[in-house]
């Protein structure tokens, strides 16, 4: 006991009073030399002989007393206390590094590259999913959506105010019900109006989600009712591009159409607040669920329009009541409703949670790039490992000494470890600054894959994910190199003298492990790269029905009424047909790729009429002028195209030509030309059906056409629309004169998304493509690490099988069979590798399901392709080493050995 | 003069450290002659490993040392066994007497 309390003060002196006993040992040295000396003397020496002597006999006092400290478990520093042991071993740490330049820089890029793609992806991953939404408590929040209750098809009508007005009242697990909905509009100004998204909420809808405004108020009750003055609170956004951020603008009226009077704006919400989604709406131009909000209108149903599905609906839970509980609760409810209200059968409510909402497409794109830059990083990981141990190798000899001196395991492990840790650290750094530059690129790239992207920065959550990914590096890369060093045999090393360059069994298994899993990793990588190849290449390959090439699209918006509808479109139509370069123009209401249509539950004429409102199947509406099938490439395959006569003037009947596979489904066995559909019903005058045109994957490139109904724009009347030019040449050097003669009709119409066609096309594949370039990136830098791996494995076993490689030559082994002996070596890492990778991707590939086009998670082609592809390419890696075997030189070899 | 420091096992020195300050306390000096002494010249250990092991052994709390005067006057550090040194110095005889006899027996099985 008294001995472990005196060993205790021992070392707390050793660490804290360093120099205190660093001096004793000086003078413990001093005294023995001088003892030593006296004892010379006596023995006969002369003064001078007998010190230098003594001196000698001691060696180099100055190493002694190092070592000495060391011995004391002291870290060796010139003064100060512990932090300097640390400090000390980061100076030896960068010593070594800047020694060893060429293995240095490897390391680093290798880590850098690895830690980079991971903290690139983590910093995407904390914008989009980790931020949570500016809404109080949001995880209490959930989404009432209404589902057909056969499954059958979606519904994307939202509730009737009869049925969540009876919930707020009656639900006791919901502590607030808020309806909200839709809605855009137009900023009016005098040189090109801007369009601007809102919702228009019930006056509790704030206070349900509990935002609070930035300036002035949010809705009051009054602010809907019938009659009020019109009032909006505007986003921050808005506020801050269109209004300076002008604090004064509360109080004042702005003008956007839609609206005859001018519009009071009583607030200002905080930045950050984003749509929540409205199905129905979601074939809007324009519509963004992850947009932030522009603007917000009160609204309270209407006691004429209470059983029309207008709402959607949000609600809180109230505390302590769980998801499933007042899901359970609103659908006795709505079933009670639906038993007394025919017209509310069929629908039953369905609960999700807000933020699991907003976040699925988020999740579903990123969670499988941050497993595979997860993936990158353990690859390179790999290598540095592989890289320390050798490189440790070398070293044996300086810790074997150093051990036999007396230098403690733990303080090798430390500083071993401190390498690696620096190793990492430097990586980090490299990776961050990697990591920055590719958060830019996407968030000027892809915005059309990843939503919510503006909400990205590539601030410190990169620098987070990256030292979070360095730490993780250092210990996996570090770990083993750092082990090995402390529990090295010092005997065993010093007795074999000279340095050891070839590795040990031991070793060299533990490497060809790292090699297999490397290669495993990077099939993983290589399977998901070619099946978003295969999948990118499928859809490049589709067979659209329409031609994309040389078409310029644009929304153009007449924003001063109804009144000035007609002439601005007959006159803009004109003249722009007559500009230079121009081949085709038409309006239309859902260009192709855009998701843009109008869904309607329409009535045609042989099917049986909807017995109540939630069987009526809702087919998408477009609206086109005249030129547009021959714009587009569509042919009119049967009855006539629109004529410029199939106008809204009262005299011709309504008319409307639908595609082959509205045709196909709905009179298969009959001419369809002539045929009726109702658009509000059948008690409404109908539409005759006038011809039949072809297929077009218009709606998404990955889904088979539906059934299309397109309506003359000028019966339609559309209030938003494209305008659509086939140019001669290139589309994009039409915007300006097309832009100037707009305007030279209506300065005040709204010209926005200016878009070529095939860059819709691009954009609606954003994702996959998205998917695709990363994953074949990260797949990329696997491969090249992972063949840096097999490549050294294999030198390192050359290296170590010289010897035997030298007898086999000196028997008689050809060069072939020398030259194999090394490529099976490599092609059995390889195939194992290979193996399990293939295994591994069959496993994982899955979660790209969503993202592939007519290919299987598990196609064997691809699975084949890659595998071949890979094992090719690394027996090339292992060609080299293996040249190196066959010019191995048996005498000199043997001699050396 | 034999010297046979280059074979001395790994531990032997402990062994002769402790069993040298078994017979009283030592400066590291006094260490190094004491063990000439009663190995008839035959070990000479060499500061360089002295000191380090005689650290680590302090550092295990085997020994104990104080600045004191030696008898010539001279100050010098002494080094002490303690009772834990003590209980180290018997286990390690005890496997050096196991490590003796095995030798031996080994060497007369030829």
């Amino acid at each position: 006991m008294i001995e472990l309390i005196h060993v205790f003060l021992a070392r707390l002196r050793v660490m804290f009073k360093r120099n205190a006993v660093i001096r004793d040992i000086d003078e413990e040295m001093r005294l023995h030399v001088e003892m030593q000396q006296q004892n010379n003397i006596e023995r006969g020496m002369s003064k001078e002989e007998a010190r230098w002597a003594a001196l000698r006999s001691f060696g180099n006092l100055g190493l002694m007393r190092d070592i000495g400290f060391e011995s004391r478990g002291g870290r060796l520093s010139h003064g100060g206390n512990m932090i300097d042991g640390l400090l000390q071993d980061l100076k030896y740490g960068f010593r070594t590094l800047l020694k060893t330049r060429g293995f240095t820089l490897v390391a680093v890029i290798t880590l850098g590259l690895g830690i980079g793609a991971t903290s690139a992806v983590f910093s995407l991953i904390q914008g989009v999913l980790l931020s949570p939404p500016p809404y109080q408590k949001p995880e209490q929040l959930v989404l009432i959506e209404p589902l057909r209750a056969d499954l059958q098809e979606p519904n994307t009508d939202g509730w009737p105010a009869a049925q969540w007005m009876e919930w707020q009242k009656q639900a006791r697990s919901l502590e607030a019900v808020a309806a909200y909905g839709w809605t855009f509009n137009f900023l009016v100004l005098p040189d090109g109006s801007e369009s601007i998204e809102g919702m228009w909420v019930t006056p509790d809808y704030f206070n349900a989600l509990g935002l609070k405004p930035l300036l002035g108020r949010t809705f009051a009750e009054s602010d809907a009712a019938q009659g009020a003055a019109p009032v909006t609170i505007l986003g921050s956004d808005l506020w801050q591009r269109t209004y300076n951020r002008d604090p004064n603008i509360v109080g004042r009226t702005i003008q956007i159409s839609r609206f005859n009077a001018p519009v009071t704006v009583v607030g200002i919400m905080p930045p950050g607040v984003r749509f929540l989604p409205s199905p129905g709406a979601s074939k809007e131009p324009n519509y963004n669920v992850n947009a932030q909000v522009d603007f917000w209108l009160p609204a309270v149903p209407r006691p004429d329009r209470l059983k029309q599905p207008d709402w959607d609906v949000v609600a809180r839970l109230g505390s302590g009541s769980t998801l499933g509980e007042a899901q359970a609760e609103v659908a006795v409810l709505a079933a009670g409703q639906a038993q007394q209200d025919h017209d509310f059968d069929g629908i039953v409510p369905h609960f999700q949670s807000l933020t699991g909402q907003m976040n699925k497409d988020g999740r579903r794109i990123l969670l499988p790039l941050l497993g595979a830059a997860g993936l990158v990083l353990l690859i390179a990981c790999g290598n540095v490992a592989a890289l320390l141990l050798v490189w440790g190798l070398g070293r044996q000899e300086e810790y074997a000494v150093r051990c036999a001196l007396g230098a403690r395991r733990a303080t090798l492990f430390q500083q071993v470890s401190t390498q690696s840790l620096l190793l990492a650290l430097l990586g980090g750094a490299l990776g961050v600054g990697l990591a920055v530059g590719i958060v830019r690129v996407f968030k000027v790239t892809a915005g059309h894959a990843i939503p919510r992207l503006d909400a990205v920065t590539a601030g410190w959550p990169v620098l987070l994910g990256g030292l979070g990914a360095a730490v993780l590096a250092a210990g996996l890369a570090g770990l083993v190199p750092a082990l090995r060093a402390s529990r090295l045999d010092a005997m065993q090393v010093i007795k074999s003298a000279g340095p050891k360059s070839s590795a040990g069994r031991g070793e060299r298994r533990l490497l060809r492990l790292v090699v297999i899993a490397q290669t495993a990793l990077t099939l993983v990588l290589l399977v998901g790269a070619g099946l978003l190849i295969r999948t990118m290449s499928n859809l490049a390959g589709v067979h659209t029905g329409y031609d994309t090439g040389h078409i310029l699209t644009m929304s153009v918006t007449e924003v001063q009424g109804r009144q000035y509808w007609q002439g601005f479109h007959t006159q803009a139509l004109e003249r722009v047909s007559k500009l230079p370069g121009v081949e085709h123009a038409a309006f239309a209401w859902g260009v192709p790729l855009t998701g843009n249509n109008w869904p309607a539950a329409i009535d045609i004429e042989g099917q049986p009429p909807a017995s109540k409102p939630s069987d009526r199947t809702s087919q998408p509406l477009r609206a086109i002028t005249e030129d547009y099938f021959n714009l587009m490439g569509l042919a009119v395959l049967e009855g006539r195209e629109f004529r410029s006569t199939d106008k809204d003037t009262g005299g011709p009947p309504n008319v409307a030509i639908v595609n082959q596979e509205f045709t196909d489904r709905y009179f298969p066995s009959a001419v369809a030309v002539g045929k009726r559909i109702w658009l509000n019903g059948r008690d409404k005058p109908s539409t005759e059906i006038i011809g039949v045109v072809t297929n077009g994957r218009t709606d998404d490139l990955t889904h088979v056409p539906a059934p299309e109904v397109y309506l003359p724009l000028w019966q339609a009347q559309a209030f938003s629309k494209h305008l659509v030019i086939r140019a001669t040449a290139d589309p994009r050097s039409l915007v300006v004169a097309v832009e100037r003669e707009l305007r030279s009709v209506d300065p005040t119409a709204a010209v926005e998304n200016v878009k070529t066609l095939d860059q819709i096309r691009r954009d609606s594949l954003g994702s996959r493509a998205f998917a695709m370039q990363l994953l074949v990136g990260f797949a990329g830098i696997a491969s090249i690490l992972t063949l840096v791996g097999i490549y050294g494995v294999l030198s390192l076993s050359v290296g170590a099988r010289r010897r035997e490689i030298a007898i086999r030559a000196a028997v008689g082994a050809q060069r072939r069979a020398i030259l194999l002996l090394v490529l099976m070596e490599g092609l059995r890492l390889i195939a194992i590798g290979v193996i399990v990778g293939l295994a591994a991707a069959i496993a994982l590939s899955r979660v790209l399901t969503t993202f592939l086009f007519e290919v299987k998670p598990t196609d064997p082609a691809t699975l084949i392709g890659v595998a071949l592809l890979f094992v090719f390419v690394a027996l090339l890696a292992c060609w080299v080493p293996a040249r190196r075997a066959v010019k191995v030189d048996p005498i000199a070899a043997l001699r050396y050995e | 003069m034999t010297h046979q420091k280059a074979d001395l096992l790994q531990g032997t020195l402990d062994l002769l450290i402790l069993k040298a300050l078994a017979l009283g306390p030592l400066h590291g000096y006094g260490i190094i002659q004491r063990l000439r002494q009663i190995s008839d010249d035959l070990l000479e250990v060499e500061q360089g490993a002295l000191y380090p092991a005689l650290y680590r052994i302090e550092d295990r709390g085997w020994v104990r040392s104080r600045w004191e005067v030696n008898e010539t006057g001279r100050r010098a550090k002494f080094y002490r066994l303690t009772r834990a040194g003590e209980r180290q110095l018997a286990v390690e005889e005890a496997n050096w007497d196991r490590l003796a006899l095995a030798i031996a027996k080994v060497r007369q099985a030829t």
